[in-house]
């Protein structure tokens, strides 16, 4: 007998170079924009994304999506809806897949149980099963109570940012896995995590609790990797980026104009061939500010 | 004339919205906020402040009593350290909708971009068509689960228009009282308490009881009965006897001023 336990510690260019258009991919909390922007870079196209905010905003901006799964595509305080969104929404050039955070999980919770569907109680008497036809009003068999019977979502991959992992796809949360990782993980086909460090097998064995995902397919090593978004235990969110953005898109979406979204994309997303090129166009300055305290 | 009069005086109505909240959460109630809500993010943190040692905070899903803070200052944003440096758990133990049973203790609120005379909500989007909206919404975050089971919740408006209050909802993402009828969610199995107040820049409005059709409570301070009827797209219920929304006392702006807006948001708004 002979041979090693299989590292599954990849590059993020040959982590998506598995993802094609026209798949269904799931986009994590805190943001795994080192990935996201190499989704950018390929020129994928027709992509279904499970996502919200900002982070789905870019990647309609980029022309990546055809369908969205998203419970808000807001931009917080001051965007009450992501521009990008808006505008292919309003204009139907995305479809998009009515739902709340309720029924998406439930979706997902039914794919990761091996289940057609799960019933849900939220949204019942709404216009949710109207503008989505794939969310059926049922009657359930025990007690005859009307539900929403809501099919199992099936995503071909995860995608998701945590604080750590070994190179055998040992993954641990800062704090815990924030609310939507794990619905998204157990729901997909394959899950790659991109980390803020690398740490040893054993100081996973020194606490297996912490371990929030066993079995990643793929682990990619991304310091400062949500950037511009925050990530517990690292750094906060760089909200003058993100307001570079808006700015850019809005201008896009309102007026036509699409000359600075373009250089953003360009900028920030297409050009940068690694992480590493990425990171020094944003500068250690920049990044050092976003300190959590 | 007392000392607290020019500082009373000179409030926001967006300052006078979340004192009114405030009052009107009590000790022992969790308190759930949701993203881009300012007015409800400052009235938790005062009632907390004030009048809630028990009371717990959850933002997004992140679990808190923070009554011994000197300052409980509005976030930036959700879910970085700034805000869950002081998360006791998170909400549900993580799974955010696993423990909805108990959610009758829970208080929450509710923006839109529509509201009807029965408290339905629309954060959906305006337009016949939902392929082709004329004002595409954010969609409906984790409203239509909230508000299906909280014990009650407050719909919270940044203006209010005719555009805004509308007979009826185009796309309807949270169930307040449905068609009417004091029966009207529990004929739908909608646990919940339904919408208790609809709180906007001109008034306090409730629902009456046995029809849950909006009603007028009270008009801010300088409002008319004529500005809210003609800024209203349907009939109000409005009783006789109209009080002005009660002005917060210098003790509450003093506490909202220095221990929770404390850059002055609310002042801004």
């Amino acid at each position: 007998m002979n041979g090693a336990r299989e590292s599954r510690l990849i590059d993020e260019a040959l982590a998506v170079a598995g993802l094609a258009s026209g798949m269904m991919i799931a986009i994590g909390e805190p943001t795994p924009m080192a990935l996201v922007r190499h989704l950018v870079r390929r020129g994928l196209r027709d992509l279904t994304v499970i996502g919200s905010g900002l982070a789905l905003d870019v990647l309609i901006a980029a022309g990546c999506v055809r369908k969205t799964i998203s419970y808000y595509a807001g931009g917080g305080v001051g965007v009450p809806v992501a521009p990008s969104f808006r505008r292919a929404a309003e204009r139907g050039e995305i479809d998009v897949w009515e739902c709340e955070e309720g029924i998406l999980t439930s979706g997902l919770e039914a794919a990761g149980k091996g289940l057609p569907f799960l019933p849900w109680r939220g949204g019942v008497g709404t216009s949710l099963p109207e503008v989505n036809p794939d969310l059926k009003v049922m009657t359930d068999p025990i007690n005859g109570e009307t539900l929403i019977a809501v099919p199992a979502i099936r995503p071909d991959v995860a995608l998701l940012h945590a604080a750590q992992a070994d190179v055998y796809g040992n993954v641990q949360h800062h704090g815990g896995p924030g609310w939507i990782d794990l619905f998204l993980q157990r729901a997909a086909t394959r899950c790659i995590v991109q980390v803020e460090r690398i740490v040893s097998n054993e100081a996973i064995r020194a606490n297996p609790w912490a371990t929030t995902i066993g079995r990643a397919d793929a682990i990619v090593r991304a310091p400062w990797g949500a950037h511009p978004w925050y990530s517990r235990g690292g750094y906060v969110q760089d909200s003058p980026f993100l307001a570079d953005y808006v700015t850019a898109a809005t201008a896009a979406a309102d007026r036509g104009e699409r000359a600075a979204l373009e250089r953003w994309l360009n900028h920030w997303c297409r050009e940068p061939v690694t992480h590493a090129d990425y990171l020094e166009r944003v500068s250690l300055k920049r990044l050092l500010a976003l300190h959590e305290y | 004339m007392s000392i607290d009069q020019p500082l009373a005086a000179d409030c926001s109505i967006a300052e006078l919205l979340a004192c009114f909240l405030a009052r009107d959460l009590n000790d022992g109630e969790e308190l759930q906020v949701g993203v881009a809500l300012p007015i409800p993010e400052a009235a938790v943190r005062l009632a907390h402040l004030m009048h809630g040692p028990n009371m717990e905070l959850i933002f997004l899903g992140a679990r808190m009593n923070v009554h011994h803070l000197d300052q409980i200052p509005m976030p930036a944003f959700g879910w970085d350290n700034r805000v869950v440096r002081w998360t006791e758990s998170f909400s549900d133990r993580g799974h955010r909708f696993d423990q909805v049973k108990d959610w009758h203790r829970r208080v929450f609120f509710v923006g839109g971009l529509q509201v009807d005379p029965y408290g339905n909500t629309n954060l959906i989007g305006v337009g016949a068509d939902h392929k082709r909206l004329k004002f595409r919404g954010p969609g409906s975050v984790g409203t239509p689960t909230l508000t299906t089971h909280v014990g009650r919740y407050y719909i919270v408006l940044n203006s209010h228009t005719p555009r805004l209050c509308v007979p009826r909802c185009d796309f309807v993402s949270t169930v307040g009282w449905g068609q009417g009828g004091a029966d009207a969610r529990r004929k739908l199995g909608l646990p919940g308490g339904g919408p208790k107040y609809v709180v906007t820049p001109l008034c306090i409005m409730d629902f009456t009881d046995e029809e849950k059709r909006m009603r007028l409570k009270s008009l801010h301070p300088g409002v008319t009965i004529e500005q809210v009827i003609a800024q209203t797209g349907f009939e109000l219920v409005i009783p006789p006897g109209i009080p002005v929304t009660s002005a917060p006392g210098t003790d509450e702006l003093l506490v909202l001023r220095t221990r929770v807006d404390v850059t002055g948001a609310l002042r801004r708004l």
